[in-house]
């Protein structure tokens, strides 16, 4: 596992990322933010390449046992891997916060919502959608609505994202055709939502800014389609790990790296890290 | 116009770190966050005048950086170094005093400025009053130099900040009480000017961190003389 924790994207422990100098990663051009957080945008590989978030919503302790599995929890949250360093805890105070905020808000308007609802129906008669039941039925357990802002926030620090909602105001959205950021306070099963994401992230690749290397694009899409798919094609899954070590070369190659585990484990692995490994 | 950038006191730096400042003030994304930082926590250990207001700098350019591109690399670098700065503070306070108290008085100011959603930074909570309470203890009220050092520092920050950190963590306000009033009554050699500001403040904050009407009268109208 340690070929996880040495290539993964997230790295709990900062003195790793400041140590390391890692290549250019086949997603550098549309990552918003190098590894150190600052924002890439025009600039080319200077600030590190690696979309290890500067703020702490990117890191999980990636310290996976051996006996990793899929963890059924909410997995690891960078609060429980106890962040010491003062930079992180106060981005994860402030994520917290922002999150909390957000619930009030959520809340005031479903029940904004439920009242406007009840007396729609008490005049027509007609039955509501299921925006009556959402207050009742709404995610609330922090953990749960931490990783999803993280997951949420990883989508939208990219540059694909700031393109389309410059593009395309949403008064102007159509369901369906522009991809629609996940409501992290709906009730969902884990898959079910990691799957939104993952959905969600590849529509916004149509907004990616244009690559110098026309193939970076295709190969992306192919990752970011079927995890399975890339599995029955043989392309190897750690380059997502250290895809820093392959700059423009799209041959994903294990170059001395140990087999990571069976096809199913990392298979499991990616459903559930997916969205820290995916390309935006 | 008010030229906002005198309130921030760079005029001690050279022309080339003011320029810098200026843009970082203006347009983060442009320069180094992580340079800018470093120099801007440099100088507060140098200067005690910059100390005691930059917290301000640092406030609008963590909201400049948050506002143009939702960073945060300037305050986390900030922070970061706040910390290791933190982590060798003996060291720094054995080495020089004027340093150690330029230290205090620069987090503190940072707690002051730097909040979160409106609330102050969870993470210094417990460094600051670690700090502060360095700042009570016998050693530090030792030798005539120390005490007006320290002492002088400890109450401009709790007079700042005091209310806040009580509000936040009222145990630990106590336990540094507790040393302020053996420092008060035990310590010899404790200087007259020592004793009253150390009595001041511990009426300030026996009267809710607000000193009377006639106790300001007391301690501060010969000043005003």
């Amino acid at each position: 596992m340690s070929d996880w924790t040495r290539g993964s994207r997230r790295d709990a422990n900062n003195s790793e990322i400041e140590n390391s100098s890692y290549g250019p990663s086949r997603w550098s051009n549309c990552r918003k933010r190098g590894i150190d957080g600052s924002l890439r945008a025009d600039r080319g590989v200077d600030g590190g390449e690696k979309d290890l978030h500067a703020d702490s919503s990117s890191r999980h302790s990636d310290k996976r046992p051996e006996s990793f599995t899929t963890p059924e929890s909410t997995g690891p949250v960078s609060r429980c891997s106890r962040q010491a360093d003062w930079g992180s805890q106060v981005e994860d105070d402030e994520m917290r916060r922002g999150v909390h905020r957000d619930m009030q808000r959520y809340r005031r308007r479903i029940l904004g919502a439920e009242v406007t609802q009840r007396e729609r129906k008490t005049s027509s008669g007609s039955s509501g959608s299921c925006d009556s039941k959402e207050g009742d039925n709404m995610e609330t357990d922090e953990a749960v609505l931490l990783r999803r802002q993280k997951q949420i926030n990883y989508g939208k620090n990219t540059l694909a994202y700031d393109r389309y909602i410059k593009e395309v105001p949403k008064h102007m959205r159509q369901s369906g055709v522009h991809p629609k950021t996940p409501n992290k306070f709906r009730k969902y099963s884990r898959r079910s939502w990691d799957q939104q994401i993952k959905l969600w992230k590849v529509k916004l690749h149509t907004w990616d800014p244009p690559a110098e290397d026309g193939q970076d694009n295709v190969l992306d899409n192919i990752e970011e389609l079927g995890l399975g798919d890339v599995m029955d094609i043989e392309l190897d899954f750690p380059n997502l790990s250290d895809s820093q070590n392959a700059p423009t070369t799209h041959i994903l190659s294990l170059d001395g790296e140990d087999c990571l585990g069976t096809p199913v484990k990392v298979q499991k692995t990616e459903s559930t890290v997916e969205p820290e490994m995916s390309s935006s | 116009m008010e030229n906002p950038t005198d309130d921030y006191k760079i005029q001690s730096f050279d022309l080339d770190t003011q320029m810098l400042l200026k843009t970082a003030l203006k347009d983060p994304s442009s320069v180094n966050l992580v340079k800018v930082s470093n120099v801007i926590v440099d100088q507060s250990l140098k200067d005690q005048v910059f100390s005691k207001e930059a917290g301000r700098i640092c406030y609008t350019i963590v909201q400049a950086e948050a506002k143009q591109n939702n960073g945060s690399v300037f305050r986390r670098n900030m922070l970061n170094r706040l910390q290791q700065e933190f982590k060798n503070r003996e060291e720094m306070r054995g080495r020089s005093l004027q340093e150690w108290v330029c230290y205090v008085t620069f987090i503190c100011n940072v707690f002051d400025y730097l909040k979160v959603n409106n609330m102050p930074m969870v993470a210094l909570v417990h460094p600051v009053y670690d700090c502060l309470i360095r700042l009570a203890k016998p050693d530090a009220l030792m030798n005539e130099e120390e005490v007006r050092k320290n002492v002088d520092c400890l109450v401009l920050q709790l007079h700042r900040i005091g209310e806040q950190l009580e509000k936040v963590n009222s145990p630990r306000m106590d336990e540094l009480f507790f040393l302020l009033r053996d420092g008060f009554l035990l310590q010899e050699g404790l200087s007259s000017m020592a004793r009253l500001l150390l009595l001041e403040i511990l009426e300030f904050r026996a009267g809710g961190w607000l000193l009377s009407g006639t106790a300001h009268k007391y301690y501060y109208s010969e000043i005003a003389d």
